[in-house]
């Protein structure tokens, strides 16, 4: 017996060794990212890992304005923007999603067919023409504009919602219906509320796209007014050959700093993913 | 009971014969609604209707005496007036002809032609609903008043209400943009003939000849092509499978029992999403860059020299992002790095619902680990997870974000064929696609490609669910 | 009845837009004069103050006058994006101007005289000849002058350790190279760039030109008119990368290079003198570029001059005054203010001349190169090819002991230059 548990705490060990070390592999970017954020000298260090001096300056440098870094500023802006995204994101995906799984129509087929042929076009391809859009709705430079460039293809990514959907039990809502229910009190009496999980992953995820995006911003605010930035924009402007070696480091330390509301968000937004695929909170 | 009835008259057949019928048998004022829209409506006392409809008609036709026509007669040949100027000094500024913008009589046209489908077909829907209430008529059923109509949008066409915003949005914003794109994919829409300045025309298929190798120096368009073509396929497929296998792997490990705080571990592993990709990716790029920290380190440490001696390497610095073996390599191996985590959390989610009995079971009967996971975790994970695996391997296609981040400014092609049209050996279709529009302006080229890789990527799904996906599997959850 | 009410509606809107787009362009008379002008991170501060003066010249006009942060190396691809939306005054570095010009967005500045005339009171051809005359040249695509003049150094030449290397020393390649060996240091160049590895094939006589219709001549595979052939060139390159003490650069690396310390010597600009400063501290020198060896014969590299031009956008509003703004951006006494604040050399010869301006090293070392140097002329598919060859010889991918090799990667190379643009 006693043989059997010592290879049983060994191979427990080995095994949490294990993870460990995958963890360390995973990590050591993240690590460089943190300890360059709290370097002292400005530029990128390419010659040790960890910094020659330590110093939180970086930190205080992107609380003071000056005519690269607004970082304030920037993280207001991409959050104004994010929250408008995610509202209008989450409506538009809840609403095709209840559509498609819930209700019945002639055209339902064709339109979920038609949603995965848009959906393999390349995104990139669209830009120049979605920018000319805009401009003639007068939209370019505009928070607007950008809202609507994130938020209003939205509904093409309603795949995830509409299979949690499609784990309501249909006896509920046919029930509802023959005690008198209006399909639309269903919709936002009944099954919205059952649904929590998958309105949480939606509104999180919805959120995250407007801090991680730089190529549609980039593109959208051409105004060259630093001020009307969103992070992402503004990070990587502070990569251009001139700046680079004064701001590297409050690259990494702004990059930190967009990380931490981020991760705590990812954080959240997994618990109610696992409830929302695994749909067992609607059953019974 | 009678509605029914001509409910099934109507949509047997479908929606054009229904058209068909309303012209052939409609009476005199269904055949006057193909003038005027509201004239049926006006008949069977549906005043609201007829007003709303004849509105419709009006703002068509406004519509397009004034916006469409000044642009789709030029549709054609997409402008011939280049601006002309003559400075004014009194008001110090410009004075412009009326000249025009190959580009705009583009889009403006396109959204003539949109706006004009969409109204051809709310009139082919009038006259089939206009039918249908002489139908009602004629057999007695009580036709609705428009109070109860807007109820009905709350009812059985709730779903009408619930899509409105989201296919609007979807149409301005994804299929306008596209189509739009063809379009340039079969003009000549390049650095020499950009408006405002200058103006581009239609040149037919010549785009997709230049793009298979037709003649002059466009052979290596055609080389650069199936290369990167190549390319993008092999590095889908690995991208897709590594981080798959590498998720599943991975949320065995962090959920086995043997584990301690795994939340812990789990979340460590989440930090590395939680960052940007824009942050990680380009802090990873600096972190392998030829004269970055690995590789110093790699040099302390004789690695370098190592590498030197048996052949591998030829430079005085190990090539991580910059070599085109060792940068394919690397770059499936670093996006092994982004994507595993966020492939743990899905695999966790699924495999939380394998159920226990089958593992029971199994362990009862004397099998091994690894034939557990064979038989009975991975046609699990398959199953729930197979349709996910098609879309991440066409998301894959289009993955831009990695290799953009990865080697923009650190890859330099030394393959003189490739460089000369622009493309180097790690770029996927839409990197190449993108610097061609960013940098070059080439937006004709781009587009042609563009299309290309999307007909691969509409074939790959295809082919992939036809085989995956026999019947219609939702029924069985509800 | 199902598509009746949204159409009307995207109608309504697509309608009212439509109207309003193709028919209130531009809103009567506007009664301030409005001027967007982009310019560097860096430069925010000095335009500020530059267009005050400019608003203060001019008091009975009401300016409103905007300022944008646009990198000048960027300038071109925002700018072309969509030109009616960019600004209407921006800064641009010289390498850029061929492409504006070839899409149309720069304004030809010979259709403005009047308003020269009538306001600053000068002519064309004085603010021309206030400036130097190869920075004249630069601005001049086809016979006509399409940007005004601001910077002019940002040309390369040498930056060297005194300490590691002597001014004798700092002459020549080779004896860089081996002094740089003794010290235990490297000496760098970026290669994979074709403004910079230009260079050695405009030193042996080679040249690029461009075409009226866009493409780029190039004769770098034949002989040139100082008798050196292309593999000859190519052949003393590979012996320069080759040296144990030589270390290519990427392009736009140099001053992460500069600041590791390991290197005595290196090719780079004035945007590098502050990191150069800190690194070499006492033993910071600048000169011209080394010469490289020809079979035994010492032949002086040649630079690609670059400049930085302060350029008026085609379809600006208010053109007239954008012109006028453009050209007080870059008179003399706002080159001189420019120098003092940021040391950035200027192309007024009045201002070169001032003894401040004289005193500063870097500067020196651009003038000491501007009589090495050409203006290069190059199409848009020049870069890429030569970028490509840059990279074969810095990663000593060609044998410099095969000849036939090396010629035809120079004739792959010319075949794609020369190219149409397709």
């Amino acid at each position: 017996m006693k043989k059997m548990k010592d290879s049983r705490t060994s191979t427990i060990v080995l095994h949490n060794v294990l993870i460990a070390v995958l963890a360390v592999i995973w990590l050591v970017p993240i690590v460089w990212l943190l300890c360059t954020s709290f370097s002292a000298y400005s530029g990128m260090n390419t010659s040790t890992f960890f910094p020659e001096q330590w110093s939180a300056i970086n930190y205080v440098k992107l609380f003071q304005p000056d005519s690269v870094s607004q970082f304030p500023r920037w993280f207001l802006n991409t959050f104004v923007i994010a929250c408008f995204t995610c509202v209008i994101s989450t409506m538009f995906v809840l609403m095709v999603a209840y559509a498609t799984s819930m209700m019945r129509f002639p055209s339902r087929k064709p339109l979920m067919n038609i949603a995965v042929i848009l959906n393999l076009f390349p995104g990139m391809l669209a830009m120049i023409a979605m920018y000319f859009t805009l401009k003639t709705f007068n939209l370019t430079n505009s928070y607007a504009g950008l809202i609507m460039v994130y938020s209003a293809s939205s509904g093409l990514g309603y795949l995830i919602a509409k299979g949690f959907f499609d784990t309501v039990p249909r006896a509920l809502c046919e029930s509802a219906r023959i005690d008198g229910c209006s399909e639309a009190r269903i919709f936002f009496q009944m099954v919205l509320p059952l649904s929590q999980p998958i309105i949480v992953y939606t509104v999180i995820s919805s959120f995250l796209v407007p801090w991680m995006d730089f190529v549609y911003a980039k593109m959208i605010l051409n105004a060259g007014i630093s001020s009307q930035y969103t992070v992402a924009v503004g990070l990587y402007q502070m990569l251009d050959r001139s700046l680079i070696n004064n701001y590297f480091t409050q690259f990494c330390a702004g990059g930190v700093l967009v990380s931490i509301p981020i991760s705590i968000l990812f954080v959240i937004m997994q618990k109610f993913y696992v409830e929302g695929v695994t749909g067992g909170a609607v059953k019974g | 009971m009678k509605q029914d009835n001509l409910s099934a008259e109507m949509t047997s057949g479908g929606f054009f014969s229904d058209f068909c019928r309303a012209v052939t048998k409609g009476d005199l004022f269904v055949k006057l609604s193909m003038l005027w829209m509201g004239a049926g409506y006006a008949r069977r006392k549906q005043y609201i209707k007829a007003a709303l409809m004849t509105l419709f008609e009006i703002a068509v036709i406004v519509f397009t005496v004034q916006f469409a026509m000044e642009y789709v007669p030029k549709f054609g040949g997409l402008g011939s007036v280049m601006p002309e100027k003559t400075f004014n000094i009194e008001t110090m500024k410009n004075e412009f002809n009326d000249y025009d913008n190959s580009f705009q009589i583009l889009l403006f046209s396109l959204f003539s032609f949109v706006v004009w489908i969409t109204a051809a077909a709310v009139w082919m829907y009038n006259m089939v609903s206009v039918y249908r209430l002489q139908l009602m008529e004629e057999a007695g059923v009580r036709i609705r008043t428009f109070k109860e109509d807007l109820i009905s949008f709350k009812e059985e066409k709730f779903h009408i209400t619930l899509l409105a915003l989201p296919v609007l949005g979807v149409v301005i914003f994804t299929v306008v943009p596209i189509l739009l794109l063809i379009l340039v994919a079969f003009t000549n829409y390049d650095q020499n003939h950009m408006p405002p300045g200058g103006l581009f025309t239609w040149v037919g298929f010549q785009n997709f000849i230049s793009l298979f190798g037709g003649g002059g120096l466009t052979v290596s368009f055609g080389y650069a092509f199936v290369r990167v073509l190549g390319w993008t396929l092999v590095w889908a497929f690995f991208a897709t499978i590594t981080t798959y296998i590498g998720g599943i792997v991975l949320s065995l490990l962090l959920n086995s029992k043997k584990t301690r705080a795994p939340r812990l571990w789990r979340t460590l592993f989440i930090a590395t999403i939680a960052v940007p990709q824009f942050v990680s990716l380009l802090l990873v790029r600096n972190f392998f860059a030829n004269g970055g920290i690995v590789n110093t380190i790699c040099a302390n440490i004789g690695l370098t020299d190592f590498l030197r001696n048996i052949g591998l390497v030829s430079t005085s610095y190990i090539p991580f992002l910059s070599a085109p073996g060792w940068a394919h390599v690397m770059i499936i191996l670093i996006n092994i790095w982004i994507g595993v985590p966020y492939q743990m959390l899905i695999a966790t989610g699924v495999l939380m619902n394998l159920p226990t009995e089958q593992l029971e079971s199994a362990r009862v009967d004397g099998a091994n680990k690894f034939q557990i996971f064979q038989k009975i975790t991975m046609p699990y994970m398959l199953f729930v997870t197979g349709p996910a695996l098609v879309t991440d391997f066409v998301k894959n296609i289009n993955n831009f974000n990695v290799i953009y981040l990865l080697t923009e400014n650190v890859y330099t092609t030394t393959n003189q064929v490739m460089a000369n049209s622009q493309a180097k050996e790690v770029d996927l279709l839409v990197t190449w696609l993108f610097r061609l529009t960013q940098d070059y302006y080439n937006y004709k080229m781009a587009s042609a490609i563009g299309i290309i890789v999307f007909i691969i990527c509409a074939v790959f799904t295809l082919i992939a669910f036809n085989r995956m996906i026999k019947g219609d599997k939702e029924g069985t959850y509800q | 009845m199902k598509f009746k009410k949204i159409p009307a509606a995207a109608l309504a809107v697509v309608t009212a837009a439509g109207l309003a787009a193709c028919g209130g362009s531009s809103s009567g008379a506007d009664d301030a004069v409005g001027i967007r002008v982009w310019g560097a991170e860096d430069d925010q501060a000095l335009l500020s103050e530059l267009i005050a003066g400019f608003e203060a010249q001019y008091p009975d006009v009401d300016f409103d006058i905007q300022l944008g942060v646009e990198s000048e190396s960027t300038a071109k691809d925002t700018i072309l994006t969509d030109v009616e939306a960019a600004a209407d005054v921006f800064a641009f570095a010289s390498d850029q101007i061929y492409d504006l010009v070839n899409a149309g967005a720069l304004a030809d500045l010979q259709n403005y005289e009047e308003a020269f005339e009538r306001y600053p009171g000068k002519t064309l051809d004085e603010i021309e000849a206030a400036n130097s005359e190869s920075s004249v040249a630069a601005a001049t695509v086809n016979d006509t002058f399409y940007a005004f003049p601001m910077a002019g150094d940002n040309s390369y030449f040498l930056y060297y350790d005194s300490s590691v290397i002597s001014e004798e020393d700092a002459g020549s390649w080779d004896t860089i190279l081996e002094a740089a060996q003794t010290a235990g240091k490297k000496a760098g160049m970026v290669f994979s760039s074709g403004w910079y590895n230009a260079a050695f094939f405009y030193g042996a006589g080679f040249m690029t030109d461009l075409n009226p219709d866009g493409t780029t001549a190039m004769d770098w595979n034949g002989t040139s008119p100082e008798g050196y052939t292309g593999v000859q060139v190519v052949q003393s390159m590979l012996d320069i990368a080759g040296h144990p003490a030589f270390m290519s650069i990427a392009d736009g690396d140099t001053a992460n290079q500069i600041a590791s310390g390991n290197l005595c010597a290196i090719v780079s600009g004035s945007w590098d003198a502050q990191a150069a400063q800190t690194a070499f501290g006492d033993g910071y020198a600048a000169a011209r570029l080394p010469d490289f060896t020809i079979d035994g014969t010492s032949v002086p590299m040649k630079s690609a001059f670059g400049y930085k031009f302060i350029g008026v956008n085609e379809y600006s509003e208010n053109i007239g005054w954008a012109v006028l703004l453009a050209e007080y951006l870059t008179n003399e006494e706002s080159q001189i203010r420019r120098f003092e604040a940021r040391q950035i050399g200027p192309t007024n010869l009045r201002a070169v001349a001032t003894d401040e301006v004289q005193a500063n090293y870097a500067i020196a070392a651009v003038i000491a190169q501007s009589e090495y140097s050409v203006i290069q002329k190059a199409g848009g598919k020049y870069w890429d090819p030569v970028q490509s060859f840059g990279e074969i010889i810095a990663q000593g991918a060609l044998d410099r002991n095969d000849p036939a090799a090396i010629q035809t990667s120079l004739d792959a190379l010319v075949e794609g230059v020369t190219a149409a643009i397709e």
